[in-house]
């Protein structure tokens, strides 16, 4: 007789505490969460009718212009799309993705974003568009970078892991990496989790207003947020004088966590940019402080979707990795025998061995990626989403996808229904209002 | 003939201030300002060799984010003072607040007072003087450089350092979490007190020195163990 299965204590969880009565100490991996949470297939769009009539697919002009940061900045961000790429360090990365990621960014108008560590100069030379991340770690900050920068983002938290600092272990803290960072050669490092020189939003308001200083007013400060405690944090960051605000959820990737933060903090993507164009509406400055939302967007239907909810831009990470072939057998990569699991099961980026040359240091991987097709796929999958979001765009008889709306969406389930502000399909019914 | 500007701070606002700082950072060889108000942000982002002269005291942020000048500021100065300092000098006659030189990565920061909490907090490089005290916190999470406080340090001195040194020529409150006293050589000392003179400090402490014990450097021994075990 077979034992009846149990739901408190499947397969994974066994797995779980066997790993750690091995290690004795909590787990640490790249990727992105395991809890299925409520997300973007949970919405659909409802497309024209005989109420409103639809543009033609593939003709009819659909503007997908982006404008970041007017608020304050004298020279916006201004993006062909709105998906850019999000902060991801060289360190994590190996500088082949840096560059590919920073040169498809170019090919499609958009920006990338430096991450941790500092400023990769062939990420800079390739980046028409760079944003430049002020972290509370400070590695390889340097004033002569930022001036370069096309916008700066500060962070404040990560939504993988909002609450503590970034993670690299030592097989990564090599060479120049390690120099970069004035961090000691091989150590595990554990970024800081709070700023060295300022703690609330009082201190946050001086320190936008230095980065103006240093950067003549000219580039526009967004300050990023591990998507929490939404509503209050919105606010004090739009009222400590941010030009955008950038929500980045629960199921956004990192390069290394612990286990439990990737899978036990944060609240979904729907749910973060609800509350927080409401929380920009209530303090009257949505529309004039950008939103720009971020984890796990995966193609033209959830930017379309984000859009929709209210967001002006989208920020992806794990997507563009996978484009650049993340959990793909390629020439060469051997994923079972070099990682342990199958292509489509790794979430290995921590341990430095990645098969496909993305977030490792070793050379003999990293010769795995070329810069050079790596950004032709990046690029291409970028505007396989730009055309994804037009085509809906158009569907719901729109030309601007700027004027998407939640009007256009409703839920599939309950639980979307209530976090997404939303009538329940086969409803009229937003559930969870009063 | 050296070319002098003076700025007065209180007619114009921070804005037109540091926007022409900049410009004259590039031509002159002296710039005065006087009426800084202790008003936040007042000389930023200034990336050329130069020598500009405060009279007066500054708010939070003041001289941070330079790379080459050497700034005198007659007076006191509020947080973050010196903020990530990549070359050059910024003197202090008197007090500042919390986090001075916080993440400087190179450069000399002298301070003829006390400082606040976080002195030399995620620091990278250069030198930090303090001839006073500095509180609670100080060298925090510091990678690189050193610091030198010659009166007292309040408590966690050194907490969570990676590398560098901090020598304090009191008492401290108490260590931080993975920093040890550690011996100090005769030439060391000897090597303090000429920096100390340099700066017009009279004193001769009988400094002690504060480095990492490096025990948090990796997660542990286990971690390389993973890959085979999942
Ligand atoms: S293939 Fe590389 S980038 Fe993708 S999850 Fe594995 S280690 Fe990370």
């Amino acid at each position: 007789m077979t034992n009846p299965k149990s739901y408190i204590f499947p397969q994974r969880t066994i797995d779980d505490i066997h790993a750690k009565a091995d290690l004795g100490r909590y787990r640490i991996r790249g990727f992105s969460t395991s809890q299925n949470v409520t997300h973007f297939d949970d919405l659909t769009f409802l497309s024209t009718g005989l109420t409103r009539f639809p543009l033609e697919g593939y003709k009819e002009r659909c503007n997908t212009k982006t404008i970041i940061g007017s608020r304050y900045a004298s020279t916006p961000l201004s993006l062909d799309t709105p998906i850019y790429i999000s902060g991801m360090s060289y360190g994590a990365l190996s500088a082949n993705a840096k560059t590919a990621l920073g040169r498809a960014a170019a090919m499609t108008g958009t920006a990338s974003c430096t991450g941790d560590g500092g400023m990769l100069q062939s990420e800079r030379d390739a980046s028409e568009k760079l944003i430049y991340q002020v972290l509370p770690s400070r590695y390889g900050l340097n004033p002569k970078h930022m001036v370069q920068a096309q916008a700066i983002e500060i962070v404040v938290g990560q939504g993988a892991k909002p609450g503590t600092g970034g993670m690299l272990m030592g097989v990564k803290v090599l060479d120049e990496i390690a120099e970069m960072r004035d961090l000691p050669q091989g150590i595990d490092q554990r970024s800081p989790a709070r700023h060295p020189d300022w703690l609330g939003p009082d201190d946050l308001a001086m320190k936008i207003e230095q980065l103006r200083e240093a950067t003549d007013w000219r580039i526009p400060i967004h300050v990023k947020l591990g998507a929490c405690r939404v509503d209050d944090d919105v606010k004090l960051a739009a009222k400590a004088g941010a030009d955008a605000v950038v929500v980045d959820s629960m199921v956004a990737g990192t390069g290394a966590s612990a286990e439990v933060l990737l899978d036990h903090s944060g609240i979904p993507t729907v749910p973060a940019i609800v509350m927080a164009r409401e929380a920009l509406r209530d303090i009257g400055l949505y529309g004039t402080v950008s939103l720009i939302a971020s984890g796990g967007i995966r193609s033209g239907a959830d930017v379309a979707k984000a859009l929709a909810l209210g967001a002006d831009a989208v920020a992806i990470g794990i997507a563009s990795l996978v484009a650049l072939n993340c959990n793909r057998e390629i020439e060469g990569s051997d994923f079972v025998n070099e990682i342990g699991v199958p292509a489509g099961e790794c979430s290995h980026c921590h341990t430095g061995k990645c098969p496909v040359g993305i977030t490792t240091q070793d050379p003999k991987l990293t010769k795995r990626l070329d810069p050079k097709s790596g950004a032709e796929r990046v690029a291409n999958f970028l505007n396989a989403m730009t055309m994804e979001l037009s085509l809906l765009t158009r569907s719901l008889g729109k030309g601007n996808v700027h004027s998407l709306e939640p009007e256009d969406l409703a839920a599939l389930t309950l639980e979307a229904s209530a976090m997404a502000r939303v009538p329940l399909v086969g409803t009229n019914k937003v559930f969870g209002e009063l | 003939m050296a070319s002098i500007g003076v700025m007065d701070a209180s007619e114009m606002t921070t804005r037109e201030l540091n926007a022409l700082l900049k410009k004259a950072s590039k031509t002159e060889d002296l710039i005065e300002i006087t009426n800084p108000g202790a008003r936040h942000n007042i000389v930023v982002g200034i990336l050329d060799e130069c020598h500009i002269k405060i009279n007066g005291s500054v708010g939070y942020y003041s001289a941070s984010l330079l790379d080459g000048p050497t700034v005198d500021i007659d007076g006191n100065a509020g947080w973050a003072l010196g903020e990530n300092l990549m070359t050059g000098r910024i003197n202090v006659s008197g007090d500042v607040g919390a986090s001075v030189g916080a993440s400087m990565r190179g450069g000399d920061l002298f301070v003829g007072g006390d400082a606040g909490a976080r002195a030399g907090i995620s620091m990278k490089g250069g030198t930090l003087l303090v001839t006073g005290n500095t509180g609670f916190l100080t060298g925090f999470m510091m990678q690189k450089g050193r610091i030198v406080v010659c009166g007292d340090v309040g408590d966690a001195v050194g907490d969570s350092m990676y590398e560098g040194i901090i020598y304090v020529g009191g008492e401290y409150g108490s260590l931080g979490s993975d920093a040890e006293v550690a011996e100090i050589d005769e030439d060391e000392l000897l090597d303090l007190w000429s920096l100390l003179d340099s700066n017009g400090v009279k004193s001769k402490p009988d400094f002690k020195k504060i480095i990492s014990s490096k025990r948090l450097y990796h997660f542990d021994s286990l971690e390389r163990l993973e890959l085979a075990s999942v």
